[in-house]
């Protein structure tokens, strides 16, 4: 890994690595979650939108390529490909193939890439998953989130456990390559006994990956991120209600004790965590995944998406659905525009805080040009004596402690 | 504006109690004199300060200059000199009433004379001052004016012909009560040809005109153009504007003897223009300078640190623009091993401690911690080595050091309706008072007067009251002089190092209950480490009360959302931001809050 925060400038950056594709649509809204999601009418029936959705993201995605053509003529093919939402299983597979040849097509897809998609487990939201293998997807992300019925029912999730392992068996035969659960902690209601089932019960499904995040409840109104050029919708007063229900029966302690209790199943069970939250078997780290933490440059398009230069510049499509369509299909039928949005580019303090802190992230950790920096080098040297970090060789990473309690250095690494 | 002749001049304050109507009253008389345009209405026109508005108090006194065309067909020149309420800034309100030959005195309908309001009432009789009183909120379905007519007469002595009925909410009768300024309160006293003499009572800086010094003349008379001396600072300036406040600033050709005005003489520095100092003539210079303030007696002091060490100039400088505003605060420098350096500063009262403090963070901007308050001990040393007075408790001399610790008693006057008798006596009795007499005000009214140490009525005293009688009891106290204690000094430790700045002292008796309750209070307020963290009480070596504060868990943000690293570091900008809110002792990181967790410990009532 080439770490070291060198500056280059701008018309340096380099090609992207990987794209990230932001399908918004679901079948119902899940009270905890923040991403960028529609249901209802616009996702299904005779007023979906889906339709005018992969038109629209195609095109997008063709507008992208034409800038990168300018830039970047000569640039080597994409490493992996993730369909990421929102639900991308309520794509048909011939909108997942039309949408991967484009990007084939354009962007180039490069031998033995990893193409990612999200699906829900439910029956009627899964999809057709040796369509969406024969469309060239060579991985599947399920959102399983809990195998217990109570604790899915607590979430508003729509499907059963058994539902989770069916998905597994239908992607199996249909031949996906590398296939991959989310789980939480810290649900409401949860305790060491239904987590451990949990556990066991994903691990006997066979999986490849896992996954496990701790259900962490914000509100993105007041973290100021629902603007017109934000990235998140405004929280529904709903959704707003359940979370501080929820959070008031969320307790830390319980949930790093759980954190604690997986470490031996898991790695018994021949997973390795190859990040905080990101567990696999050897081979099947998620490369889309590493990017983010690698800071690869990623493209992406989609509402609410996010892409990177690779260097400094973050930058974002807004979150509302209507303007994105405006944008790309206007509906007086002139040409299409890139849609609304918004970046900001980081200064070299925060690029170097930043390098720190997603290298951090990944057990690998950081290595010299990051380790020897004479700014970080306190920080790091606090790490080491309260425990949180611990030395290989010329390299830093996590303790097990560390990543339960990685923000109190990670804070401590801003600039 | 026309020149109104010294005999048609009056001068006058409102003393009401806090949600008596007096800023009420004061608008409608501004609307009445046309001072204030309708539309350009906004209520509370003279509590300007934000934190005035905000608060529903006044905290500075201003004044207003009115004209008022009387039934006798004269037009008059009033001037309302506008007073804070708060038993904290008697010392404000003291100035005001100097500055007046007449006082309205304003009541609710409802709900009768309270205590403060008789302390003030009580003042501007001593000050000479004739008294107007008015029955406010009579359009209440509550309102008693009867009773209340009767509660005047029996405490005050007040004939209840001399009462008018009003409801500034309605403007009902607000007439009444400009013909009564204008009939019963005297004009100024003054020679307009003597030597100059004005007070100043106030200042502020302006960009274009420097300082604008706020003056009561008490004698001669000022001209535009004309060449001032500060008699204290002695400095010297020409006159830029003269003018008086409607209540912007308008200005005059010239003010005569009892005429409030303001002077914007091209100065600098408002330092060389404080208030209490008399403004002469350069050329005709007065003999003696007026007798100016007494300077105001801080009853309450406490550590003012800035949360970032090197604000500490910032912190300074800012202390001494304020005290230039406001005389009545002390700060001198000092230092604690847990906060650093920073000053130890004498207020007023706890209220008036909280609006410095919010006043220097606000104008400026600064992160500021106090220390919890204390008042001032005498403390007497062994072997007649003397006395010395303490007013920080880490200072306290050790106890082999000590004869004899002597606090500050006050005499306590507390107006309530005669129901809560019972719970006033036990809430009194707690804070180690003795009772002294009961009166009754009415048949459901009495005035139950205790004496107590001060540092017992600082704390929550006054929440613990209006807690206890729904709202309806009022207090007024002051201070009646030393009475030995048996005394000792609560250290604090946090992870086994002593905090200085959360060091109290407090009856041996108390000591046990207000260790306990300190401790578990803290435990609530100082978020949880990294480490198991024990926080202690202990009186001497002997630890007297324990708690733990368990050791953080986790602190993780996992999820990633599409790649969006920007929220993931806006979450944890929003963590270090929280984090430089405290202040690091030792190992452990302090909010703001803990410091002042002796405030909350309360008695549970």
């Amino acid at each position: 890994m080439a770490e070291a925060p060198a500056l280059p400038s701008a018309s340096t950056a380099p090609p992207p690595e990987a794209l990230y594709l932001h399908v918004p649509f679901c079948r119902s809204i899940c009270p905890y979650c923040d991403f960028v999601v529609v249901a209802g009418r616009a996702a299904r029936g005779p007023g979906s939108r889906v339709g005018r959705f992969a038109e629209a993201l195609r095109t997008e995605i063709a507008l992208r390529a034409d800038l990168l053509d300018r830039s970047h003529p000569d640039r080597p093919p994409l490493r992996s490909v993730y369909l990421g939402g929102g639900t991308p299983s309520l794509l048909s597979p011939a909108e997942v193939g039309a949408t991967l040849g484009l990007v084939a097509d354009r962007l180039g897809i490069a031998s033995g890439a990893e193409v990612t998609l999200e699906a829900n487990p439910g029956p009627d939201e899964r999809g057709d998953l040796a369509g969406f293998r024969a469309a060239g997807v060579t991985r599947l992300s399920i959102g399983a989130q809990s195998l217990e019925p109570a604790e899915l029912r607590a979430l508003g999730r729509r499907h059963h456990p058994e539902d989770v392992a069916e998905s597994v068996r239908a992607a199996r035969r249909a031949g996906i390559g590398s296939i991959g659960i989310d789980l939480l902690l810290g649900i409401p209601g949860q305790d060491a006994a239904s987590w451990r089932r949990t556990v066991e019960a994903a691990l006997a499904l066979g999986t490849d990956h896992l996954s496990l995040y701790h259900l962490t409840l914000d509100d993105p109104d007041e973290e100021g991120l629902t603007g017109p050029l934000g990235d998140h919708l405004p929280l529904r007063p709903g959704a707003r209600r359940w979370r501080e229900r929820a959070r008031r029966l969320q307790d830390d302690d319980r949930t790093a004790e759980l954190d604690a209790l997986a470490e031996p199943l898991l790695a018994g069970a021949g997973f390795q965590r190859y990040e905080i939250a990101n567990l696999a078997r050897p081979g099947h780290a998620s490369v889309h995944n590493r990017a983010y933490w690698e800071r690869r440059p990623v493209l992406a398009a989609g509402p609410g998406a996010h892409a990177f230069d690779g260097i400094a510049t973050r930058s974002w499509n807004a979150a509302p659905l209507d303007p994105w369509l405006a944008a790309l299909r206007p509906p007086d039928g002139g040409p299409p525009a890139l849609p609304p949005g918004d970046r900001i580019v980081l200064g070299p303090d925060e690029i170097r805080s930043e390098a720190a802190i997603l290298g951090l992230r990944l057990s690998a950790g950081i290595g010299p040009g990051l380790t020897d920096d004479p700014v970080l080098a306190p920080v790091l040297a606090w790490g080491r004596a309260e425990g949180l970090l611990a030395a290989a060789g010329d390299r830093l990473h996590l303790t097990a402690r560390g990543r339960l309690l990685s923000n109190e250095l990670f804070l401590r690494l801003l600039p | 504006m026309a020149t109104i002749p010294q005999a048609r001049l009056r001068n006058f304050s409102i003393i009401a109690h806090v949600d008596h109507g007096k800023s009420t009253l004061a608008d409608r008389i501004l609307e009445l004199t046309h001072a204030i345009d309708a539309r350009q209405m906004t209520s509370q026109v003279l509590d300007s300060m934000d934190l005035e508005r905000e608060k529903g108090i006044t905290i500075k006194a201003r004044a207003v200059r009115l004209e008022y065309a009387a039934r006798d067909g004269q037009i008059y020149g009033i001037n309302l000199i506008d007073t804070p309420g708060h038993v904290d800034f008697s010392y404000e309100v003291s100035r005001s009433l100097q500055a007046c030959e007449g006082a309205v005195l304003v009541v609710d309908a409802a709900q009768g004379i309270e205590a403060q309001t008789l302390a003030n009432v009580h003042l501007a009789l001593a000050l000479g001052l004739v008294i107007v009183p008015v029955i406010n909120k009579i359009d209440l379905p509550s309102a008693q004016p009867e009773v209340v007519i009767e509660e005047l007469e029996n405490v005050l002595a007040i004939p209840r012909e001399e009462v008018i009925l009003v409801s500034a909410k309605e403007g009902r009768n607000i007439d009444q009560v400009l013909e009564a300024i204008v009939e019963r309160i005297p004009p100024p006293k003054g020679d307009p040809d003597a030597p100059l003499r004005g007070l100043i009572f106030d200042s502020h800086y302006d960009a274009y005109k420097g300082v604008v010094a706020y003056v009561r003349l008490a004698e001669g008379t000022l001209h535009q153009r004309e060449v001032v001396r500060l008699m204290a600072s002695g400095v010297t300036g020409e006159i830029l504007e003269l003018g008086v406040f409607r209540p912007q600033l308008v200005p005059v050709e010239r003010l005569g003897p009892g005429e409030v005005g303001y002077v914007a003489t091209g100065l600098k520095s408002v330092r060389d223009c404080q208030v209490g100092d008399t403004m002469t003539a350069a050329a005709r210079s007065a003999g003696a300078p007026l007798p100016g303030y007494k300077q105001a007696k801080a009853l309450v002091f406490a550590g003012i640190y800035p949360v970032n060490g090197p604000d500490y100039p910032l912190l300074r400088d800012a202390l001494e623009k304020l005290h230039l505003n406001d005389a009545s605060i002390s700060y001198e420098p000092e230092s604690s091993v847990a906060l650093g350096f920073g000053f130890r500063c004498g207020f007023l009262g706890l209220l008036h401690m909280e609006i410095i403090q919010e006043r220097l963070e606000r104008e400026f901007d600064l992160d500021l911690i106090a220390s919890a308050p204390s008042v001032e001990y005498r403390v007497e040393l062994t072997n007649g080595r003397g006395t010395i007075t303490v007013d920080n408790p880490s200072r306290l001399p050790g106890p082999s050091d000590i004869e004899q610790i002597g606090e500050p008693w006050v005499k306590l006057n507390i107006i309530t309706p005669s129901t809560y008798i019972g719970t006033l006596m036990e809430l009194a009795t707690q804070r180690r008072g003795t009772f002294v007499t009961i009166d009754y005000l009415d048949s459901t009214r009495v005035v139950m007067r205790f004496e107590l140490p001060l540092a017992e009525v600082i704390v929550d005293f006054f929440d613990q009251l209006k807690s206890r009688t729904k709202g309806y009891a009022s207090m007024d106290y002051e201070e009646i002089g030393y009475r030995p204690g048996n005394l000792v000094k609560l250290d604090v430790l946090v992870n086994a190092e002593p905090v200085d700045a959360l060091s109290l002292i407090v009856h041996r008796d108390n000591a046990r209950s207000v260790g306990l309750s300190l401790v578990e209070k803290l435990r609530e307020l100082i978020p949880r480490q990294m480490f198991e963290v024990p926080v202690q009480a202990a009186i001497g070596s002997n630890v007297i009360a324990r708690e733990t504060i368990r050791a953080m868990r986790k602190n993780v943000l996992a999820k990633c959302y599409g790649g969006d690293i920007t929220r993931k570091r806006k979450l944890l900008e929003k963590q270090k931001e929280g984090k430089s809110r405290m202040k690091r002792v030792g190992s452990v990181e302090i909010p703001q809050e803990a410091f002042l967790a002796v405030l909350r410990t309360g008695d549970g009532g």
